[in-house]
């Protein structure tokens, strides 16, 4: 390249002469490019966590929402779920730019620092907009409450399903005359059916997703089926641990069987499991957030709470909840509109319904439309089966819990601990967390640091 | 071009070369088929290079989406407005250590040296926690200031000024030249090619940073390319076509630039590289 | 700072007209702490301060909040020492660092000698070998995990495998290793073909008439002579390496890989300090990063200048 001359020079040198003052005119208004677009009177900023199916339908409710109410601008960002998600809320909120309404798991809130990064619901705006107590079920709203005061409005209560397919099943001759999965109420039963389903299975697919290697579902899928067995985690005091080695090793055993008979390959293990089960696996484990993708997929399938192997039904269930980031200067316009949306989206949960969970504001489970939809009608018993985490400050979904047991599961499931090392080693992690002070109050959960 | 002669080693190497190469473009070219398929095509089994359809529905999603636009403006403020503070400050800055006197230069320059040592990823927390006692979380200038202490870029400038014959600044001293005029009018412009790596080197750097906008911004419209890559999924879903094409986006502009500027940035990486000698 | 005594012993001097001009281009090099200020200020607010910071909050049990922190001596450090996670998470950063210093330096040579001995179209060589480099972090990762990405990857298509790359513990961290060089190897590329140019052609010549082959000329001179830029190489990559982040925890989804498997050091202090909000700790835990840090640089000087005083 030869020495550009001089008037390419002078260009590139204007060039770059506008590109810093734009630069620097644009860091002084310090707004990003987007608020610079919007001209309506009251802005919301709203957080979530929903992408797949549920993305859409979260998208569709706030259109609606938008629709109805054209002088709130409400602008929606999608973070990626899981400790990101998290970890950006709680820096938003302690940097104070926190935005007027989020979303959390239910089971996160105790731990999430009520009074410091969340803000408390004001229940006479809530009722202004429709939304009471007593459309909700008891314990489901009492978990939102924290020191008698509401930080978390319920969403809904969302569970771990077995997906499976129907035109697999069928020529395994697994369907019953319901055209719904044949009844399974032991392990050995259960590895009947599968082992019948392998047969049935195209070449190059594994029986069943289970994502071997994720700790967060590997941990949920432990949670229920520990919770079938009637194991319990800590005593009713939170002082010590009542966590049972040998039932867990029974899970355990019962998780690596999937595995070592050559139902789940390892290399399938993560979101490949959901992949799979598109391509034609017979069976998935899944949230029932898969629903809209699967239906979306026009997969001819159905989908049941997690088998009942261990003799009595249970399920892992987690709630999402609407929460109030802490802002220092929370109120006005701002804050009511936060509120409206929120009572909006939990009332006209027939939407979120679609999406797969299980609506938290009852008027909508007794509605005809909720009951005719399909399989969400299959396994809304599951609700009545809610296999749960302790509820102290370090659970909740993808938690401090299952962040630190979480692995210990994979490492038995993908074989590399035997089952009952695993357990001991989860029992110790158990121990330990309980011995552990909240960072945000300087409590054990002994001590009430749950609050 | 002069032509060569086709020696069997220049054949040979020729091939090697080109085998290598296709190995490294090879990603590259994965990502683009992929963000020219349609999602369900994307992850069928088994995997294929070529799109059976060839759509451009990833990209139009991706600018329908919105984000991807907001990202780049915000990557390309933060960018400059990082690159021309570093050269700024990092010129003066080198200046007065190698050219000046003034009391406490030494422990100074000995703090410097010491700086190279830490970056976000080794401070991350507590600089976090700084950050947010000043009040700039989420905002630009949060992302931007704590990226224009670059410890090694002073030390590079440094070096240089010590190797500009001392004679030139002299002479304008005695023809009465103030010291600002002397090195703006003088030492600068003497110092283009070193001020030129530098630049480049900062503005890739500042580009393709991660870790410190992953950490400051949580606000997905004040995020750079990068962070909203990673962190902010569309709402739809992880899907690959989209992901690959906001990818190239991303990638992208560095690279044709690169194409044209070669030289220079080949120039200003070694030199800012080798500096460290 | 033997400039230094000279110059303020100047001004006594100065009585002459000679002198004057004397004092007036002394005076120019004086004072010139206003030139250094604004780089200062930044790094004091930036890098000093937050150092200084990390070491107070890390002698306390300060959360996310920032309030109601209260002093706890060394309970933060008696913590790392038995926690687990530490050693873990330090010894995959250390994994990290063994695999990706050797095989980027070999690499990076290789490829520099390909591309310095091929005679034509340098460019294209160059820009092939360098443009990976020139992507963020963050797009790298996302395209390897799709090309490990189990069933419809690529990789594992190609080469007929169904290797879990990036559910299996025992190939997560590899699979980060081979991102990590085709991303990074062409910055130290860049640097041994600045090198290989920079080798006096008549070093060769000599070698040539001398009669030495392509074997001996490589062994004699061109190694010898990459010496000082191999030793930076490796210095900048180990450190570099140590701090990884960013790929590992792309392609794991932000999660610590199978099974933990692919936590980096850097990876933990964030957790500890974004995820479970004890910023306390997660400081305590980054001071002693820093010292590991800063003995590997300390070491590298050390190093250094062992070496030019024995070539004295």
């Amino acid at each position: 390249m030869g020495r550009p001359d001089l008037n390419r020079r002078q260009l590139l040198g204007g060039l770059g002469g506008l590109l810093v003052a734009g630069g620097f005119g644009f860091a002084a208004l310090g707004t990003g490019a987007d608020a610079l677009a919007s001209d309506a009177d009251t802005r919301v900023r709203y957080w979530n966590l929903f992408s797949g199916g549920d993305g859409s339908n979260m998208i569709a409710m706030l259109d609606a929402f938008r629709a109805a109410n054209p002088d709130i601008a409400v602008k929606d960002s999608t973070l990626q779920w899981g400790s990101p998600f998290y970890t950006k809320l709680a820096m938003a909120a302690a940097g104070n730019r926190a935005p007027d309404l989020g979303v959390m798991h239910l089971g996160r809130v105790t731990g999430f620092a009520p009074g410091r990064l969340l803000d408390p619901w004001d229940t006479g705006l809530l009722a202004k907009y429709g939304v009471r107590e007593e459309d909700y079920n008891p314990t489901l709203w009492k978990r939102g409450v924290i020191d008698g005061k509401l930080y978390a409005l319920p969403l809904d209560i969302h569970v771990q399903l077995c997906f499976y397919r129907k035109d697999v099943l069928k020529k395994a001759g697994l369907l019953g005359d319901d055209g719904r999965i044949v009844p399974v109420t032991s392990t050995d039963e259960w590895f009947d059916v599968l082992k019948e389903a392998k047969r049935a299975t195209k070449k190059g697919l594994q029986t069943i997703g289970m994502w071997n290697a994720d700790q967060n579902f590997q941990w949920w899928f432990f949670v229920a089926f520990y919770t079938q067995l009637g194991g319990t985690w800590f005593n009713a005091t939170d002082t010590e641990v009542t966590f049972d080695t040998d039932k867990a090793v029974q899970v355990l055993r019962f998780l690596r069987r999937h595995v070592t008979e050559g139902y789940s390959s390892p290399g399938f293990g993560g979101l490949a499991s959901a992949e799979q089960f598109i391509n034609g696996s017979p069976f998935v484990w899944e949230g029932n957030w898969s629903v809209p993708v699967y239906s979306g997929a026009k997969l001819d399938y159905g989908a049941t709470p997690l088998p009942p192997v261990f003799g009595r039904q249970a399920t892992h269930a987690e709630s999402h909840s609407f929460v109030l980031p802490h802002q220092s200067e929370r109120g006005g316009a701002t804050n009511e509109a936060a509120h409206q949306l929120a009572a909006y989206v939990v009332q006209h949960a027939q939407q979120w319904a679609a999406g797969g969970h299980i609506p938290a504001y009852t008027p909508t489970l007794s509605t005809t439309a909720y009951k005719k939809l399909d399989p969400q009608s299959e396994y809304v018993s599951a609700m009545d089966h809610q296999a749960t985490e302790p509820k102290v400050w370090f659970a909740g979904s993808t938690g401090i819990l299952a962040q630190r047991v979480g692995p210990i599961v994979v490492s038995s499931t993908m074989g590399s601990a035997k089952p009952e090392t695993a357990a001991g080693r989860m029992k110790k992690a158990l121990t330990q967390l309980l011995a552990t002070k909240n960072p945000m109050d300087g409590k054990t959960a002994a001590e009430g640091g749950a609050a | 071009m002069t032509t060569k002669a086709w020696t069997p080693s220049q054949i040979l190497l020729t091939l090697l070369g080109t085998a290598v190469s296709i190995v490294f473009l090879a990603p590259f070219a994965w990502g683009l088929f992929t963000s020219l398929k349609s999602e369900t095509e994307a992850v069928e089994v088994p995997a294929h290079w070529l799109p059976e359809d060839w759509t451009g529905q990833a990209w139009k999603a991706l600018f329908e989406s919105g984000n991807i636009t907001n990202w780049f403006v915000n990557s390309l403020v933060v960018s400059v407005c990082v690159t021309s503070v570093v050269l700024l400050v990092s010129a003066l800055a080198g200046y007065g250590f190698a050219r000046t006197e003034f009391r406490g230069k030494g422990v100074l320059m000995g703090l410097v040296m010491a700086g190279l040592m830490i970056s976000p990823a080794v401070l991350g927390v507590p600089l976090f926690t700084t950050v947010q006692q000043m009040g700039m979380v989420d905002t630009y200038w949060g992302m931007i200031l704590p990226q224009c202490a670059p410890a090694a870029m002073v030390y590079i400038l440094y070096k240089f000024f010590q190797g500009i014959p001392r004679e030139l600044e002299e002479a304008a001293f005695i023809d009465g030249a103030g010291r600002w005029r002397v090195f703006f009018t003088i030492v600068l412009p003497l110092s283009r090619p070193s001020l030129a790596a530098v630049g480049i080197f900062t503005f890739i750097a500042s580009w393709n940073n991660f870790l410190w906008p992953y950490m400051v911004t949580n606000n997905p419209d004040l995020m750079t390319m990068p962070n909203g890559i990673a962190t902010v999924m569309n709402s739809y879903g992880i899907q690959w076509a989209q992901l690959m094409a906001g990818g190239l986006m991303a990638g992208l502009p560095l690279i044709i630039v690169f194409v044209f500027f070669q030289r220079q940035i080949v120039a200003g990486v070694a030199h800012t590289g080798l500096a460290g000698q | 700072m033997a400039t230094s005594a000279h110059t303020i012993a100047a001004p006594a001097r100065a009585t002459t007209a000679a002198g004057s001009a004397t004092l007036r281009r002394k005076q120019g090099f004086q004072h010139g702490g206003w030139f250094v200020a604004p780089f200062l200020l930044l790094f004091a607010l930036f890098v000093i301060w937050p150092l200084l910071r990390g070491v107070y909050l890390s002698f306390t049990d300060a959360n996310i909040t920032g309030e109601g922190a209260s002093f706890v001596g060394l309970d933060n450090y008696r913590e790392a020492l038995d926690d687990p996670l530490v050693w873990d998470s330090l010894g995959h950063s250390a994994y990290f660092t063994l695999l990706v210093v050797p095989c980027i330096t070999v690499l990076a040579f290789l490829l520099a000698m390909l591309a310095h001995h091929i005679e034509r179209a340098k460019w294209l060589w160059r820009l092939c070998f360098f443009a990976p480099f020139l992507l963020p972090s963050t797009v790298a990762a996302n395209l390897w995990q799709w090309l490990f990405n189990p069933g419809t990857g690529m990789i594992n298509h190609v080469f007929g495998t169904e290797t879990p790359w990036l559910t299996d513990k025992s190939y997560a961290m590899l699979a980060i290793v081979i991102t990590t060089l085709w991303w990074t190897v062409g910055f130290s590329f860049l640097l041994y073909l600045a090198a290989l140019q920079g080798i006096p052609g008549h070093l060769y010549e000599a070698a040539r008439l001398d009669g030495a082959n392509a074997w001996h000329r490589m062994v004699h001179i061109t190694l010898p002579m990459l010496r000082n830029i191999t030793g930076l190489v490796i210095a900048l990559q180990v450190l570099a390496s140590l701090q990884v982040f960013d790929q590992a925890v792309v392609m794991m989804d932000f999660l610590p890989g199978p099974e933990g498997s692919t936590r980096t050091f850097v990876q933990y202090t964030l957790e500890e300090g974004f995820t479970s909000y004890r910023v306390g700790y997660a400081s305590a835990i980054s001071v002693i990063f820093f010292v590991i840090i800063a003995a590997v640089a300390l070491a590298r000087m050390w190093l250094l200048r062992n070496r030019e005083e024995s070539a004295r």
